[in-house]
């Protein structure tokens, strides 16, 4: 399956927004966190998870989506939610902690939930499986054709929650495809310490689904793969499990000293950048010229630019705010 | 005689700055050589910071403050 | 000179050192959890353990908690003592079977014929915009389920104190340390919660409340971080001539009920402050020890300065609004006593 040259033109300017998305995030996050780094400061307070480097495994997998399909992602959720195409300023109003966000403020960084394109995700690891489960559960039911993405860390698989909620996609034949981001970090623990496999992929057999593992960090390899697998889940045929290699180029979150990593792994790893590979691969290929990215890259960031402009211009939050919405 | 506490220019690696979190003797109290003396963080890391002489520790720059490498924090009285 | 000298210690540190120490004589100990290796815990508690023990005793653990928690029950079922970590208790449901209805029941269903000693610690509480699962205290989950000791440390030598009690004790111990007292920079440290903290043995009774500050208007009961709130508090109090005594109740389980009414019953008014959520927890329980005791104490209706019963919001702005703090307190004791 191969993406036609308007989805991979697409694919490419959502990684570019998502990477400079991060970067501006990143920029707001350190205001007020310097020299004196305390997390309660600054426009953007608590905990930043950033999604560089895995841009590849959002675009690729939501290049197949519609608005009525479901996404649940993780703690670490920008990127997937560019892709799902959730509304970027009130995104960032949520971050900024505004009450024209998401949320109104009440969720951040890891609770962002947009029901129009059926988004949502979660800072507690594995959550958002069961949910996927039971979108694809709703849908099937009602007789609509929607499936459900569950986002995983390649760390999540360890829970739980991962394995019964593959077993229950897979006994009751519903519209799955359980995605795991393998950055090969959970926090300071790395995957060959706390998985007994070497490839997560290989644990679908034991729920009878197909796995498949997808080197490279390539969107264009995981556009195949995960297109074959919406395709399966869209035509009645069940879950899929796919673990997509990819790479955390930034710390678990920011303000991570990453003493744990090996010497010259960050390094290696930001010399073999996603954007950068797709970016001369376009080229290469006659895709587009160095104009036309450069537009895209211009529009990317001015997009992103006016998202963060949007947020800190917005309202915050009344204070009692905070004891309504509790119930529906 | 006075001996100062200095912040050791390999404290850290980079050249940023630092702050104190917490001092783990009171001013006034009496030191070791070696006695760990205070916490400075660096961004996200924290350090520490012993002290050079025996004595007693008269404190200069106080929780919150700013460092960088190679000022002074306190002195030893010995 | 030798009564000028001293030894401050961060919380983080002081629960570290009593576990190294312990580690060193009492070969059964041995700790596990997520990232409390190599990074030496989130919040700096497990630091400088790999170092010492290595990778055998100080076991960084999968993201599996129902494994290690249901291991570190069964461990110390079989004669070990394990000190098993989840970094938030937010992070507790993925659990909580192995811990309310195994590791606190296993003693009483044996009859008594089964120990099982073992230290559940996790960090709580909020304040620094972490939202609603990554904020929480939930003392009185905890606390309400019958079978596990329950503590709290306010500073680093109860800290220390009740680690050591809580390693040798046999029976489960969840210790609930508090972020904003660890001494991690990053959190905005309370400072009173670094205090000099000695460095031989030494054990803080796991039941016993401390009165920190003595007064006869009014008694602030708090745990944790409230302590710190209460202290300010009655600070500013004592500027308008009234005299609050503050309890820090340190244990929840067992919760230290003498002390409490013993207090009441001098200053005649009871305010608790809790970081938890309002409603059916340690505010509520706190209030029920005097007033079923003896109401007769009383001078005026007890209040609570407690998290409302809303999830945690992130937005920093409705987050302090829900929050305890020395402000609520003293206007909840001018309230009362107008
Ligand atoms: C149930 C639960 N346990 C632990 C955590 C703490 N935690 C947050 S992120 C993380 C690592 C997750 O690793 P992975 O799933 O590989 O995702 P990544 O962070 O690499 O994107 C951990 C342990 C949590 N949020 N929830």
């Amino acid at each position: 399956m191969q993406p036609t040259l308007e989805q991979k033109m697409w694919m490419y300017e959502k990684m570019v927004v998502s990477r400079r998305y991060e970067e501006a995030i990143a920029a707001a996050y350190m205001e007020g966190k310097s020299p004196v780094f305390n997390m309660a400061n600054g426009p953007v307070p608590g905990e930043m998870h950033l999604s560089n480097g895995q841009e590849p495994c959002a675009v690729g997998v939501c290049a197949h989506l519609k608005d009525e399909d479901t996404v649940t992602a993780t703690h670490r959720p920008h990127h997937q939610a560019i892709a799902k195409g959730v509304d970027l300023k009130r995104m960032t109003s949520e971050i900024f902690g505004k009450a024209n966000g998401l949320g109104g403020g009440r969720g951040g960084h890891m609770h962002l939930f947009d029901d129009d394109v059926n988004f949502a995700c979660s800072g507690i690891i594995g959550q958002g499986l069961g949910p996927a489960v039971g979108a694809a559960l709703s849908q099937t039911m009602q007789k609509k054709s929607g499936i459900a993405v569950a986002y995983i860390g390649e760390g999540a698989a360890n829970q739980g929650a991962f394995h019964e909620s593959l077993n229950l996609a897979a006994v009751w034949n519903l519209p799955v495809v359980f995605i795991i981001e393998d950055n090969s970090w959970g926090i300071s623990v790395s995957k060959q310490k706390s998985t007994a496999v070497e490839k997560n992929s290989v644990r679908a057999a034991g729920y009878g689904m197909p796995g498949e593992y997808v080197a490279g960090n390539d969107p264009l390899e995981i556009f195949k793969v995960a297109g074959e697998a919406i395709e399966r889940a869209r035509a009645g045929k069940g879950p899929t499990l796919l673990e997509l290699q990819t790479s955390r180029l930034a710390g678990h979150f920011i303000g991570d000293a990453e003493g744990y990593r090996p010497e010259g792994e960050k390094d290696a790893l930001e010399a073999d950048d996603p954007i950068t590979k797709f970016r001369s691969h376009l080229i290469e290929q006659g895709d587009a010229t160095e104009q036309e990215i450069e537009n895209i890259e211009t529009a990317a960031q001015a997009q992103v630019d006016e998202a963060i402009a949007h947020a800190r211009a917005s309202e915050d939050p009344a204070p009692e705010d905070a004891l309504t919405s509790v119930f529906a | 005689m006075s001996i100062d506490v200095i912040i050791p220019d390999d404290l850290w690696e980079e050249d940023n700055e630092g702050v104190i979190t917490s001092w783990l003797v009171s001013d006034g109290a009496t030191v070791e050589v070696g006695t760990l003396v205070a916490e400075v963080m660096v961004e996200k890391i924290q350090c520490e910071v012993e002290s050079p002489a025996a004595g007693t520790i008269k404190i200069t720059k106080e929780e919150d403050d700013v460092v960088n490498k190679g000022d002074v924090i306190a002195h030893i009285e010995a | 000179m030798s009564d000028t000298k001293e030894r401050k210690l961060t919380i983080a540190r002081a629960m570290a050192e009593s576990v190294a120490q312990y580690m060193r004589k009492d070969e059964k100990v041995f700790v596990m959890g997520e990232d409390i290796g190599v990074l030496g815990g989130v919040y700096g508690n497990t630091r400088g353990l790999i170092e010492e023990f290595g990778e055998e005793r100080i076991r960084d653990t999968p993201i599996s908690e129902t494994a290690f928690m249901g291991a570190a029950v069964g461990a110390a079922q079989n004669g070990m003592r394990p000190i098993v970590e989840l970094m938030f208790v937010d992070f507790f449901g993925v659990c909580f079977d192995q811990i309310y209805n195994n590791m606190a029941k296993n003693i009483y269903f044996s009859g008594g014929n089964v120990k099982v000693p073992m230290v559940l610690m996790t960090s709580t509480g909020g304040g620094y915009s972490d939202g609603g699962q990554h904020s929480q205290c939930v003392y009185g989950t905890f606390a309400h389920l019958p079978g596990m000791k329950v503590v709290a440390p306010s500073n680093a030598y109860d800290a220390k104190g009740l680690m050591n009690a809580a390693i040798r004790e046999d029976s489960p111990v969840v210790y609930m340390y508090h972020k904003g007292l660890q001494g991690m920079g990053w959190l905005g440290t309370e400072r009173g919660a670094t205090v000099n903290t000695p460095e031989e043995y030494y054990e803080v009774e796991i039941g016993k409340a401390s009165v920190v500050r003595e007064g006869t208007d009014v008694s602030i009961v708090s745990l944790g971080m409230g302590v710190h709130h209460a202290l300010k508090a009655a600070a500013e109090l004592e500027e308008s001539g009234v005299s609050a005594e503050v309890v820090d109740l340190r244990s929840l389980v067992p919760l230290d009920r003498d002390t409490i009414r013993a207090s009441v019953a001098k200053t005649g008014r009871l305010i608790v402050v809790d970081e938890d959520y309002h409603s059916f927890g340690v505010s509520g329980e706190v209030i029920a020890s005097v007033v079923e005791h003896d109401i007769s104490v009383l001078k005026a209706a007890p209040q609570r300065v407690a998290f409302p019963d809303v999830p945690i919001p992130y937005a920093k702005i409705m987050e302090q609004f829900c929050l305890p703090n020395a402000d609520k307190i003293v206007a909840t004791y001018k309230k009362m006593a107008a």
